[in-house]
């Protein structure tokens, strides 16, 4: 198969996802008070209106639709104020009633969009002249249209024993927990806006980062609680009329959805180029294998019978509801990262990745709080380079290694080792570094006479760098700390054996 | 009080009796289960006896007036459940093989709310198979027979609680109405059956048939007794449970016995020249409008145009919702399961197909085709436009009455077999259904026996919704000229049942 840059100059990629995100945060289910927990004892989290029992009613649990109101108005839908949940049937034992409890043509919230900011290596996927403008490093924004968000039913899990691949049809037993079904899901439907997997994995993450600020979800793709279905057409760079398109299902990383588009659309390619044609279908991404396969073919439109659920009065959200819903969204990652940038003079980069997960940025703006002024960029440092590797840390344990990295009291990988030390205990780094004679020393006087010992003794490597050849000052260096036992600080050596030798 | 049957008792004077120790609540239950152990051989109006659970509750009753609690609206008051209401500790069958046996986890709120206020519960009443039907013969266990002519049906769908009370088994029993379940067979039968607006009950526990037409109501005697229980049906407010549920904040005893004196009844004259009404059923009409104009109620006319539409706009939305509401019955979690299947696929479709009756067919394959893409908005739209047409004219009518006389059924009880073709079998409900259609409120008056006939006779009073309090005035001011009120079907009056 071609690669994929090759095949996105001769063909255009057209690529809708739709996301479904449960709100994990809320403590109960979508229509009843079943406690909100999948890892419980199966079908624990059970009652007679969950489990479809008969006379059973749904009562919607107003805090979803809170959840969703807010998700709505933080990707710039419309939130609309009437609208119904519509019954959406199939036969299948992982919905209890046999229907689903979902949105008709008229979701909660409609038309909204975000832009996508892409930046990096991953900004070369989509070629020049492609319908954005690129920056002169090859950056780039593509706005991406969101259809709907609506609000529905998730439905419970099945476990499927014997036959081959998991699946019913030759299963010698098929086991049911219903813990799930019924939790609170939310699904979100762009439009076919996308153009390159890098802009779909994008958007996923930028979604995510949203979500999990508003705190609606715990996003996790790994346990399915944020889940995605890729579909992607091709057609030829300039025709109009959409091509064919198949859907991508099991996509459980942010790579996975990368990977199974870029996978599909060059095979796609192939297919075409071939004279072949593309089928409408379900595939299912195989990460070990690194390909799609058929899950199913769509002959016909399955025929769900949608029609209002009559047990659940049409929904009038007032502006005082939806004002509500936008005063609890706190501030944004998009925003965050601006301020952060503004006030803490942080690299975009930087700033991104502490503004994108809610408790990082919460744990910064913690530990920022009391440092001078002198501290911040090498906290903000800390909070990229070191804190991801030690989850247990403490602000006041950032904020020591920060004061004392600001310093030059440490060297970073002296701070490595010392968060290693510290991070499963609270205790102070500083004390730490203290208790272990750590702390380098950038007295001139005292580094001094040692650089001065050094340089006395090291004639030779002082002639070859003086005859040019300069790398031989990290040798210096070491000497110094070797001479020093490890306390003095090597930036001060480096500054004062370049200054001795230079100029 | 010295000897009675319990079948000359009122709902009240049972409770008073009970609180003032004339009697106790467990010699009440013990008479209501000799009552049905002598009359219902020949009604059949029970698909279960709960004796056990009617002596531990009247055992309850006694044992608070004992430790001097007060003591419920209903203390000691026999009743008996459609078979569609679920009850801990009976089996809730909806007459059907697809249910038979099955026993639900948890307890109606309209259930719970009667025996909260001191009934004595002392069975579940047979109906039409999923409440699809108006004869009760499509009960998969058995039919009910009417307790004035036991060759003919008791209507239904709520046929057994029907004729549970006009044969005197219980003082009260409940009954649900989709399209005239409760004020047809009551009509039948010659008791008083109301249906509440809609959201006035709640239907937690009810299991489902038209979800947005279903509205759970008494059978009674009297209107006092239906006022009573409708008191406790609705006392404790809205339903948590039942979204579709609505604060009912009324004393439907404080005002019956009001006068309707000034008050204003409504006749649709189109609908006394329909075609399949009876003669017997039409006197009856001009014999309540003379006894309402005699107490100083004003009778005028009013118009409702699209009335006649409402039956092909039920028989739409009804089977629609019965196909969604009736999907979970697939032999997976409960209820009958196909044996030695060997795919999913066909344990659901075996156990559907063998699990349900033909009507209860019938109503799925036309709901699952109407529901279907490119079928849905030629019928399942254009009925919901005929619903809002016919709400307006409703609410049109009410603007020059209170409330709205019309009959409840074409024709007296007919006899077993008698109706066979669906569509006529679906025009029973020709005078009931627009109410359901439009959510209000409505109730069934008896009005005697027809002078051809010899079988029971009666009027329908409608009323906008919310407004059930006149209905029951209404209702109450008819019972007072033209009704010999608490009367038992004749060959079962007195036929065990002494309280002594």
């Amino acid at each position: 198969m071609k690669k994929l840059a090759e095949v996105l100059r001769d063909w255009e990629a057209v690529i809708g996802l739709e996301v479904h995100t449960e709100l994990t945060t809320l403590e109960t289910k979508m229509f009843c008070n079943c406690r909100l927990s999948h890892d419980d004892e199966p079908n624990t989290n059970v009652c007679p209106v969950c489990l479809g029992m008969p006379g059973a009613l749904p009562v919607p649990n107003k805090k979803a639709i809170e959840s969703i109101v807010m998700a709505g108005l933080a990707t710039n839908c419309e939130i609309q104020r009437h609208s119904m949940f519509y019954r959406k049937h199939y036969f299948y034992p992982d919905m209890a009633k046999n229907f689903q409890t979902t949105q008709g043509p008229v979701a909660f919230c409609m038309h909204g969009h975000l832009d996508l900011e892409v930046s990096g290596a991953g900004a070369a996927e989509r070629p020049d002249g492609t319908g954005v403008e690129k920056a002169g490093d090859g950056s780039y924004v593509a706005p991406v249209r969101i259809l709907r968000i609506h609000m529905e039913e998730d439905a419970a899990k099945m476990v499927h024993v014997g036959g081959e691949e998991g699946r019913i049809t030759a299963a010698t037993e098929s086991l049911i927990d219903y813990n799930r079904c019924g939790t609170p899901l939310i699904e979100l439907v762009t439009e076919p806006d996308l153009r390159t997997p890098e802009e779909a994995r994008l958007f996923m993450e930028k979604l995510r980062e949203t979500f999990l600020t508003l705190g609606i979800s715990d996003c996790s793709l790994e346990s399915g609680s944020m889940r995605c279905d890729g579909n992607v057409s091709l057609r030829r760079r300039g025709e109009t009329r959409l091509g064919t398109k198949t859907e991508m299902k099991n996509i459980n990383s942010f790579k996975s959805l990368h990977d199974a588009l870029e996978y599909e659309i060059c095979r796609q390619a192939e297919v075409l180029e071939e004279g072949g044609i593309v089928y409408q279908e379900t595939r299912h991404w195989e990460p070990s294998r690194r390909r799609t396969v058929v899950m199913r073919v769509k002959e016909t439109a399955d025929d769900y019978r949608l029609f209002p659920d009559p047990d659940l009065a049409p929904f009038d959200l007032t502006d005082e509801f939806i004002e509500h819903c936008r005063e609890r969204i706190p501030e944004l990652p998009d925003a965050k990262r601006e301020r952060y940038m503004a006030d803490y003079g942080l690299k975009k980069k930087d700033a991104a990745q502490l503004a994108g997960d809610p408790k990082v940025a919460a744990f910064f703006e913690e530990a920022l709080s009391g440092v001078g002024e002198k501290v911040v960029g090498t906290l903000a440092n800390v909070m990229v380079n070191l804190v991801p590797s030690f989850p247990g840390l403490t602000v006041e344990q950032v904020r020591g290694i920060s004061g004392l990295l600001a310093e030059d009291a440490v060297t970073f990988a002296q701070a490595r080792e010392v968060l290693e030390a510290v991070s499963q205990s609270s205790e102070d780094p500083v004390a730490y570094v203290d208790a272990h004679g750590m702390r380098q020393s950038t007295d001139e006087g005292a580094l001094g006479a040692i650089v001065d010992e050094v340089l006395g003794r090291c004639t030779d490597q002082v002639q070859q760098y003086r005859d040019g050849n300069k790398k031989v000052l990290g040798f210096l260096v070491g000497q110094c700390m070797k001479a020093a036992k490890g306390s003095g600080n090597p930036k001060a050596f480096n500054k004062m054996l370049a200054e001795r030798l230079g100029a | 009080m010295c000897a009675a049957n319990l079948d000359q008792l009122s709902a009240s004077q049972i409770a008073a009796g009970v609180a003032a120790g004339d009697f106790t609540a467990v010699e009440v239950a013990r008479a209501a289960l000799d009552a049905v152990e002598q009359r219902d051989g020949e009604v059949q109006a029970f698909l279960q006896v709960s004796a056990d659970l009617a002596i531990a509750a009247a055992e309850a009753t006694d044992a608070a007036r004992a430790a001097g609690r007060p003591l419920g609206p209903l203390a000691g008051v026999p009743v008996a459940f459609k078979d569609n209401m679920n009850l801990v500790g009976t089996r809730t069958t909806c007459a059907s093989r697809m249910l038979e046996g099955y026993e639900s986890p948890y307890t109606a709120t309209c259930v719970q709310r009667l025996l909260d206020a001191g009934a004595t519960p002392v069975g579940k009443t047979n109906m039409d198979e999923f409440a699809f039907g108006s004869s009760t013969e499509s009960s998969a266990f058995h039919p009910t027979y009417n307790p004035w002519d036991t060759t003919r049906v008791p209507g239904g769908s709520s046929g057994g609680s029907a004729a549970a009370v006009a044969a005197g088994e219980v003082t009260v029993a409940l009954g649900s109405d989709t399209g005239g379940s409760i004020r047809q067979p009551a009509s039948l039968c010659g008791v008083v059956g109301m249906k509440p607006t809609y959201g006035a009950v709640s239907r937690y526990g009810v299991v489902a048939f038209g979800s947005s037409l279903d509205q759970v109501g008494p059978f009674g005697r009297r209107v006092e007794d239906v006022a009573l229980a409708m008191n406790a049906l609705v006392a404790a407010g809205r339903d948590p449970y039942d979204s579709t549920s609505q604060d009912c904040p009324v004393d439907f005893l404080e005002h019956l016995e009001d006068p309707v004196e000034g008050r204003t009844v409504g006749v649709v004259p189109q609908l006394l020249e329909a075609e399949g009404l009876s003669r017997e059923e039409r006197t009856a009409i001009q014999q309540a409008t003379v006894a309402l104009e005699a107490q100083g109620a004003r009778v005028v006319e009013v118009e409702l145009p699209n009335i006649a539409s409402a039956i092909a706009a039920y028989y739409v939305i009804a089977p629609c919702e019965a196909f969604s509401n009736l999907a979970r019955f697939d032999g997976v979690r409960y209820g009958y399961q196909e044996p030695g299947c060997s795919t999913l696929a066909e344990q659901t479709s075996l156990s559907r197909a063998h699990g349900f009756g033909e009507e209860a067919k019938r109503r799925q394959m036309l709901g699952a085709y109407l529901l279907s893409s490119g079928v849905y908005d030629k019928y399942y739209y254009p009925a919901q436009q005929v619903r809002t047409l016919i709400t307006a004219d409703y609410v049109r009518a009410y603007e020059k009455c209170d409330v709205i006389l019309l009959p409840a059924t074409p024709r007296t009880a007919f006899r077993f077999g008698e109706i066979s073709d669906p569509t006529e079998m679906y025009a029973s409900d020709m005078f009931t259904i627009s109410n359901n259609i439009a959510g209000n409120g409505g109730i069934s008056v008896p009005m005697g026996v027809g002078a051809e006939s010899g079988l029971p006779v009666s009027v329908q009073l409608q009323g906008p919704a919310f407004k059930d309090r006149s209905l029951l005035t209404f209702a109450r001011a008819i019972e007072r000229s033209c009704s010999a009120e608490g009367v038992v079907a004749p060959a079962f009056a007195g036929k065990g049942g002494e309280l002594q």
